[in-house]
This record gives C-alpha cells, sequence and structure tokens, in this order.
C-alpha cells in the first residue's frame, strides 16, 4: 500500500466519523505496516525461518464529553475501514464521560532531527543475508567445551507508522530495528551441574549487531553461575550489574513516573516529587533524542514530539520528572511529554520510555568491586518489586559472592530484600563503565547495604 | 455451525494446487487461517477507559524439510495470497535445512475431518453491548463501595470469538470455532499511606454465561474483601518453615515449578532439570500430576461452561488428550508437539500451541493439576506445629535449567501448635522443584480441591491454561521477606 492510498483512507475516516454524529470533538487515526524476518536456533542448531508482513488501522473517537470509542483491524479494504469507523463510534456512544479529557495534540511545526533510526539495509534485508548473524552465535557455543546447548534467535523489523488526527495533525515516520538473542547452557564435566547465560543486543542499524559479543558474553555469564553454593544470612554491600541495575533501578522507576499510574496514585514514588529520594550520585534521564539509539523516535504515538527529560538529578526527583502522554497531561493542565506509547495498532496510546538512562559515575568497575571486602554481586533477577509501595524481595538466580575484592562463587537459594527508597539513597558509587538494553542504559551501582536471605540453615 | 465466507473460500482446490506446491519439495506443511473478533470493556474508578471491539484475520503457513523449518506470517486470507505463503515457507523451509545439524523427520499422522465448535448457552454476539458495560459497571461499584480505604478499582471484561482452519499435508481439514470471556478485577487499598492490592479473575470457554454464575457475580467483593484484608496484615518472617499452600498458589507452583519442565523442547534443548528422567522417581510417591486439556471438564466445578485452557485440537491438528506426567511419585510422560513426539519417538499428545495463527506452536500445558489425596484442610492445619499458611500468589517463576523457583504469595498467615494465626503480605517461596516434589508432607482430599486460571507466557506468547490442585503441606521451604 503506497503512503497516498493511506493519506486518502484517513480522509475517508474522517468524512465517515464527521457525517455520523456532529457530537465527535476529536479523533485520531493510526496506521502501521511492518514487516519482519526472524531467524532462530535450539540446541545450538538453526530450526527455523519466519518472515512475516502486518499492516492494520485503528481509530479512536472522543466525545464533547470525553467519552471514548476505539476499534481496529487489519483489514485495509475501504468497505472494513468504515465499519471500524462506525464500530469506534458505536463503542463512543457507550463510554463513560470523562472532564479530564482535553483534546488530542494539535500540528506541530517541527520535528526533532534524530539520526539513523531507519537502516535501509534492514529494510530490504534479505533472509540469506541474515544467516551469518547466527552462525557467529552457533559458532561461540561450538567452540567451548562446556558448554552443551543453546537456544536464540536474530530479528530484523522494518515498520512505517502513520498518524492523523481531526485537529490537523499528520505524521509519519519509518523505523528499523534487529535483535540478536542468546541462551546459552554448560555443563560441568566434574560437577555434572548446569547452568544458563543470557545476553541481548538491540540496535537500530545492522552493521551494530555483533553476534559474536553476544554469545560470548551470554557464554561467560553461564559459565560464572556454575557450582552455586548457599550462604548464610548476611547484611553486606550488594554491586548491581547492569542487568541488576535495570531491574531494580530503572524499570521500578519508569513505572513509577508513568503519569497515569502517579495520578491513580498507584506509586510509591507519589508523595515524593520534589524530594530528594537517592543518593546525590544518581542521575536519571529519559531522552528520545539522541541518534540511532533503540529507544528514540522523531515523535511518540500520538504525534508529540519527543524530547530529553531530566528525571533524578542529584538524587532529587524532580516536579516535571513524569512521563506524560496528551490525556494524562491534559488532566494535569501541561504539554504532553511525548511519551504516548501503543505497541501497535491493537492498543490504544498509554505511556512509555524513550531512551531510559542512568548517568554514569567516575568510579572505575575493578575499583568498586576492590572496594568490598564482603558483598554480593547481582546480576539478575526474576522478580520485580511492588510499584505501589517500593518494597522488593526477590531471588538472586544470577549473582555471586564478592570477598576480599574479587568475584567469588555464584550464588544458590539466595535472597534480597529492600524497600526503593532505601535502596536509591544507599547508592555509594556508579561505574564509569555502562551498558545498553535496548532502550536502557545503565551503569554498574554499589548500594550500600542490604539484607541477604541465604538458603544455608 | 456458522463458517464465515473468508474460510469457506479455502477449498479442495485450493487444497488440490498446495499440495502440488509441495510436492517433493516440503516433507510436511500446515496452514492456520483464522478470523478473530472481540470486545474489550476497561474501566478505572468506574469510568471507562477504553471500550473497544476489533476484526483481525491472521494466516500462518509453516513448511518442514529434514529438521528445518520454514514459517511464513500473513494478515488476509486470500487464495493466492496463501499459495504465495506456502512457496516462502518452502524456501525457507529448504534453506533451514540446508544449515541445520539436527537432522529428523515428522512422524505422519492420521488425517482428522472434523468441525469443532465450544458450546455456547449466550453467544457473546448476541449480548447487547449496553449489557457488557452494566455488567462492568456493577463490579466496578461494588468494589469502590465496598470500604473508604478502596483507593483504585480496575474491571476489564474481554470476549473473543476465533474460526480457525487447520489443513496439513497429512490430509487434516479442522475448523475450530471457540469462544471465551474473560472478566478481571483488581483492587488497591489506601490506609495511611499503606497501599495492598488484591486480584481475580473468572474465564472460560463459552459464552456470556462465564461472567454469570454466583462466581463471577461475587467477583469484585471478593477482591475488594481480600485489598482491605492486606491493609492490617504483618511484614512477613523469614527462614526455613513448613508451607502449607492453598489451591491457587499448588497450581501455580505445579505449572511454573513443574509443568514447564516437562516440555519436551526445553528437555530436548538440554534446559530442562528433567531431562533423562522418565520412569524415575521425583516427587514423594502420592504425588501424580495430570495435564488435560480436553473438553468436558468444566461439569466437575458445576460450571456451564469449559475451562479456559481447554481445546478441541491443538493448533497442530492433534486432538486434546489426558496426559499423566507423574504417577505416584514417578515421571511418566512429557509434553510433546508434532516435532518433539517424532524426535522422541512417541504419539503426539496435542500440547502444540500458539495464540494466534500468526504466531508458531510451542509446546505449552493446557490444564494442570495434581490430584487430590485424603487429608481434610483442618488435618492439615492441626498436624502442624510451626509453619506458615500460603494463599494466592502474585507471581512465580522457575529457571528449568536449574531447578531453582520462586513464587510471591498474595496473603499468608502463620501456623502454631495447629492453629491459624496472625495475617501476613508478601511472602516469597523458594526452593529447588526435585527437592520441594519430594517434601511435601501431606497432600489435601477431594473437597480441598480447586481450579485457577490464568494466561502463561513462553517465548513471548501468552496462551489460556489452567491449573488445579488441593491444599498441600510442604516441609523446609525458604521463606523470605522484608526483614
Amino acid at each position: 500500500m503506497e503512503d497516498s492510498d493511506i493519506f486518502s483512507l484517513a480522509e475517508f475516516c474522517f468524512k465517515i466519523i464527521e457525517s455520523q454524529i456532529s457530537d465527535v470533538k476529536t479523533a485520531d487515526i493510526y496506521f502501521e505496516k511492518n514487516k519482519y524476518i526472524n531467524i532462530e536456533i535450539e540446541e545450538n542448531s538453526i530450526k527455523n525461518s519466519e518472515v512475516g508482513e502486518d499492516s492494520g488501522v485503528s481509530i479512536r473517537v472522543i466525545n464533547r464529553s470525553g467519552a471514548l470509542g476505539f476499534a481496529y483491524s487489519n483489514k485495509l479494504v475501504k468497505h472494513s475501514i468504515e465499519k471500524v469507523c462506525k464500530v469506534a463510534l458505536k463503542m463512543m456512544k457507550v463510554a463513560s464521560p470523562d472532564p479530564d479529557f482535553k483534546d488530542l495534540p494539535t500540528p506541530y511545526k517541527d520535528y526533532p532531527n534524530v539520526k539513523d533510526l531507519y537502516d535501509k539495509n534492514l529494510k530490504y534485508l534479505q533472509i540469506e543475508d541474515s544467516l551469518n548473524y547466527i552462525n557467529d552465535l552457533i559458532e561461540v557455543c561450538k567452540e567451548d567445551d562446556m558448554a552443551i546447548s543453546q537456544s536464540g534467535n536474530f530479528v530484523s523489523d522494518y515498520s512505517k507508522t502513520y498518524i492523523f488526527n481531526s485537529n490537523g495533525l499528520k505524521a509519519s515516520k519509518k523505523e528499523t530495528s534487529c535483535l540478536v538473542s542468546s541462551n546459552i547452557i554448560v555443563k560441568d564435566k566434574i560437577s555434572k551441574e548446569t547452568s544458563s547465560g543470557s545476553e541481548r543486543q538491540i540496535e537500530r542499524s545492522l552493521n551494530k549487531l555483533n553476534a559474536i559479543n553476544v554469545a560470548k558474553i551470554a557464554l561467560e555469564d553461564a559459565k560464572q553461575n556454575l557450582n552455586r553454593k548457599k550462604v548464610r544470612n548476611m547484611k553486606v554491600p550488594v554491586i548491581l550489574t547492569p542487568k541488576g541495575s535495570i531491574s531494580l533501578i530503572l524499570r521500578p522507576i519508569a513505572a513509577a513516573i508513568n503519569a497515569e499510574i502517579f495520578q491513580y496514585k498507584r506509586s510509591f514514588l507519589v508523595d515524593k516529587r520534589g524530594e530528594k529520594i537517592g543518593s546525590d550520585i544518581l542521575n536519571i534521564e529519559d531522552n528520545g533524542l539522541i541518534d540511532n539509539a533503540a529507544g528514540s523516535q522523531i515523535f511518540d504515538d500520538e504525534g508529540v514530539p519527543c524530547q530529553n527529560k531530566k528525571i533524578l538529578q542529584n538524587g532529587k526527583f524532580l516536579e516535571s520528572g513524569l512521563l506524560h502522554n496528551s490525556y494524562t497531561a491534559g488532566k494535569e493542565g501541561i504539554e504532553s511529554t511525548g511519551n504516548a506509547s501503543r505497541g501497535s495498532y491493537l492498543t490504544i496510546p498509554s505511556i512509555g520510555i524513550t531512551n531510559f538512562i542512568m548517568k554514569p559515575g567516575d568510579t572505575s568497575l575493578e575499583e568498586i568491586i576492590k572496594s568490598i571486602k564482603r558483598g554480593i554481586l547481582l546480576n539478575y533477577t526474576g522478580d520485580s518489586p511492588n510499584i505501589s509501595t517500593g518494597d522488593f524481595s526477590g531471588l538472586i538466580l544470577r549473582g555471586n559472592l564478592i570477598e576480599d575484592g574479587e568475584i567469588k562463587d555464584p550464588l544458590n537459594e539466595t535472597m534480597i530484600g529492600i524497600n526503593l527508597i532505601d535502596l536509591f539513597k544507599n547508592v555509594e558509587a556508579i561505574s564509569k563503565d555502562y551498558k545498553i538494553y535496548g532502550a536502557f542504559q545503565a551503569p554498574w551501582v554499589k548500594i550500600r547495604s542490604v539484607n541477604v536471605i541465604g538458603g544455608e540453615n | 455451525m456458522e463458517i464465515s465466507d473468508e474460510i469457506k473460500q479455502i477449498d479442495e482446490n485450493l487444497v488440490k494446487q498446495l499440495n502440488q506446491i509441495a510436492n517433493n519439495k516440503a516433507e510436511y506443511w500446515d496452514i492456520r487461517a483464522e478470523i478473530n473478533n472481540g470486545t474489550s470493556l476497561d474501566f478505572t474508578n468506574q469510568k471507562s477507559k477504553e471500550i473497544s471491539s476489533f476484526e483481525i484475520a491472521n494466516c500462518g503457513i509453516r513448511a518442514f524439510k529434514n529438521g528445518g523449518w520454514g514459517f511464513s506470517v500473513l494478515k488476509d486470507l486470500k487464495k493466492d495470497s496463501i499459495k504465495t505463503g506456502l512457496e516462502k515457507a518452502i524456501k525457507l523451509a529448504v534453506l533451514t535445512e540446508s544449515l541445520t545439524k539436527i537432522k529428523f523427520k515428522i512422524a505422519q499422522n492420521d488425517p482428522i475431518i472434523q468441525n469443532f465448535k465450544s458450546k455456547c448457552k449466550k453467544e457473546i454476539e448476541e449480548i447487547a453491548i449496553d449489557d457488557k458495560i452494566n455488567t462492568v459497571k456493577n463490579h466496578e461499584k461494588i468494589a469502590s463501595n465496598y470500604s473508604p480505604y478502596i483507593q483504585n478499582t480496575h474491571t476489564l471484561y474481554m470476549d473473543g470469538h476465533s474460526q480457525t482452519l487447520f489443513l496439513n499435508s497429512f490430509g487434516s481439514k479442522i475448523i475450530q470455532d471457540l469462544s471465551f470471556v474473560r472478566l478481571f478485577c483488581m483492587v488497591f487499598a489506601n490506609k495511611n499511606g499503606i497501599i495492598q492490592k488484591s486480584a481475580n479473575s473468572v474465564a472460560g470457554v463459552g459464552g456470556y454465561e462465564i461472567v454469570e454464575t454466583e462466581k463471577a457475580f461475587n467477583l469484585s467483593k471478593k477482591t475488594a474483601k481480600e485489598a482491605i484484608k492486606l491493609l492490617n496484615a504483618k511484614s512477613p518472617i523469614g527462614g526455613k518453615l513448613t508451607v502449607i499452600a492453598d489451591p491457587k498458589l499448588t497450581g501455580t507452583i505445579i505449572h511454573e515449578a513443574f509443568g514447564h519442565a516437562c516440555e519436551a523442547d526445553l528437555v530436548l534443548s538440554n534446559e530442562s532439570v528433567l531431562k533423562g528422567m522418565i520412569d524415575q522417581n521425583v516427587a514423594s510417591e502420592y504425588v501424580s500430576i495430570i495435564d488435560d486439556p480436553s473438553m468436558g471438564q468444566g461439569k466437575q466445578f458445576k460450571l456451564p461452561y469449559e475451562l479456559f485452557g481447554s481445546y478441541f485440537i491443538d493448533d497442530e491438528g492433534i486432538p486434546s488428550q489426558k496426559t499423566v506426567i507423574i504417577e505416584n511419585g514417578i515421571l511418566k510422560n512429557y509434553l510433546n508437539n508434532l516435532e518433539t513426539s517424532s524426535r522422541m519417538n512417541v504419539p503426539p499428545n496435542g500440547h502444540g500451541r500458539a495464540p494466534t495463527s500468526s504466531e508458531r506452536p510451542q509446546v505449552r500445558m493446557g490444564y494442570t493439576y495434581l490430584e487430590p489425596r485424603d487429608w481434610s484442610i483442618e488435618d492439615i492445619i492441626e498436624d502442624t506445629k510451626d509453619g506458615i499458611l500460603c494463599e494466592d500468589f502474585q507471581y512465580g517463576y522457575t529457571d528449568p535449567t536449574t531447578g531453582n523457583f520462586q513464587f510471591k504469595c498474595r496473603s499468608s498467615y502463620k501456623i502454631k501448635n495447629g492453629e491459624k494465626r496472625e495475617n501476613m503480605r508478601d511472602v516469597s517461596l523458594s526452593g529447588m522443584i526435585l527437592e520441594a516434589l519430594n517434601k511435601i508432607s501431606a497432600i489435601g482430599n477431594g473437597k480441598t480441591f480447586d481450579y485457577s486460571v490464568g494466561m502463561c507466557g513462553k517465548g513471548g506468547q501468552l496462551v489460556r491454561v489452567c491449573d488445579g490442585a488441593p491444599y498441600i503441606r510442604i516441609e523446609n521451604v525458604t521463606v523470605g521477606g522484608l526483614n
């Protein structure tokens, strides 16, 4: 389907909406088309090759009392789209009035110039040309005598999005992304114990992907988790790896500053606006404007330009540090921060991050590890904190004991418990080094003192 | 059964052409063509956030050759697109085959030519949107008015109707017509800054009758009551404790901690601790675990509809059936799909599932349950000197490679000298699955047996599931909390 077809379909939709009910205040139409390649490996061998495409439309209509109707379909022919418009209107008629709804965005003169979010190599990628990434993964695992299996995949995705609203906003963008993931199983020849490690890399351009590196990190991760030991209860310093920092600092803050959660008072940060909630060295921002970054966007899923927003500055949670879409912003009487997020045409806009970044510190990783006589390295937990209370208690799925400044035995059946505010305030050091996982950028972080519950009686 | 026009046009003539396309090039192929429609009503604090309706077409075409799979996904069901899709899938399968090290054949199965339709007392399409909205509004009202400490209410009603045509190179031609309804309530309570929540759902395969049972009517009240009760609960104690788990928590433990490790794809890829353990003792002799997603099981719970995890045939054309996983402590079977059963040289047992036709079937559970034994709940509590009674769960997960699991339950009670004492919240349990199954010291009777519904995730795909269990008691479990 060509751009001109989409533009005329959008006009067609607005005509139907206008002709049906005079009560409609505003409406938006979201078109999306994408195509992807996905190659999967299992048992360290290529297993499945997949190509697919999708295109769909969703229509949101809102009346003068704020009642909202929504409908979607992936049939992009005129009579189906006509039906989608009519269904959305029907849904609007039965929806609740909402005086908090102000308006959809009005057109913008300019959009920011964010470079390299689209790589035409990915748009035109053939499956044959993707295979070397898979072969790289397989080779790393094959050449290691402790590695017994690997699962993983390569994905490339091209998408084009169009947003139209009845205030005259018209915007379209094309984006690409690609991903390599690896999960490697290792077995100790003597103890017979098995363990797994995983790693992934998400990029906007193909030439940035390094599958060998991804598999090597997964392999190291797996080996570092082999021959696990139980420990006794203790109260010690904890180092969060970048993955650990994402689970315990970035993800929870991203969830807690979502203006919708905030307005429903379900966030542990509700009474903390403008207050110091963390150590002086803690700085966090949501920056959608970084060239070539996985989380960057020119505009969000309502057509609002993305921004760079400071969230935490020297430990202080800024008044302005919330992520908004047009609805939550309207409710507060401010402008949207460009964080409307749909996932796909199947959902109404909620709120999401762009690139969520913890600023690196000035200590080297070696210095941080050396500073600990006895402590814990937390690499991965499957648990997530309670966002309404900030309480966290979770199992360390991948972590190690630190003794005399060195990383030692991996941990078995070890849990930690802490309230997040205490954790933020106890941040003692942040590394210069950092890693990027998709939309998150995080360093290694030292927490002064945490309760560790060991599996040893 | 009324067959939609888009499905109807995929006729014998097309099948003939598809067979010609695949001839000598693919050893196996299958096609799933699906039309989906439904409604979603999402209310928060008694106001609608989303009232929506959808219609989606999906088509997934797989081809197989000697260990290599190709998969092509399209979003229309036109004959020409399907033919091109099969050509693409075959090309991909041939390419994959040329590179794969693991070669195998797909074992031949008897073709099935049959249409299936889930029974509906009240078809969801026949119910006016206003009636559905009134149901949700009522629940919101009941929850909001339950107590002044209720801060937030959230009710989600979802219904869906899918008609899927399955064709494969064995000659199967199956139409499965399923409708489902799910009602979900979540309530947040707040007292002096302490925020607690509870959530419950009612869901099944069937029609609107699903939200008209007594259990469904009581959903919001029950959820509000639970959230309020947690406001006064204490922070948990930690350590090694005897744990009594209610059916909801036990069901989740059986599913997460054990069921996933029985999925044959994880076994083949060395990712399961249960690899090589068929016919071996993996649990105490009182433990029998079954997975049975076949239809007809709503009756035992006096439901006028089918369990949420049930289906007639799986997404590879294999009928759903009862699979004994553990019998009296001995591991009997893994859960299989077409590929794993072919490779393990066992008959397929109908566990190849995908949420939509545009996703590739994986090995999945359906309705997994632990068989009841003879303890009454009163006797289990009375027989426990020092322990903790845990109810419901917030979430849980297992590392299938190591068997290390972690569950967070919603509410717990301290047990002292056979008596239920103070209420606690946010208790987490962890351990190793094989150790835990051997430390089960009591299994409740049929009276204590109950089921729960949920959506289970694997490899980015969410499918409908159920678990069932009685109360059980496990010795010496690591219990963690904030303190």
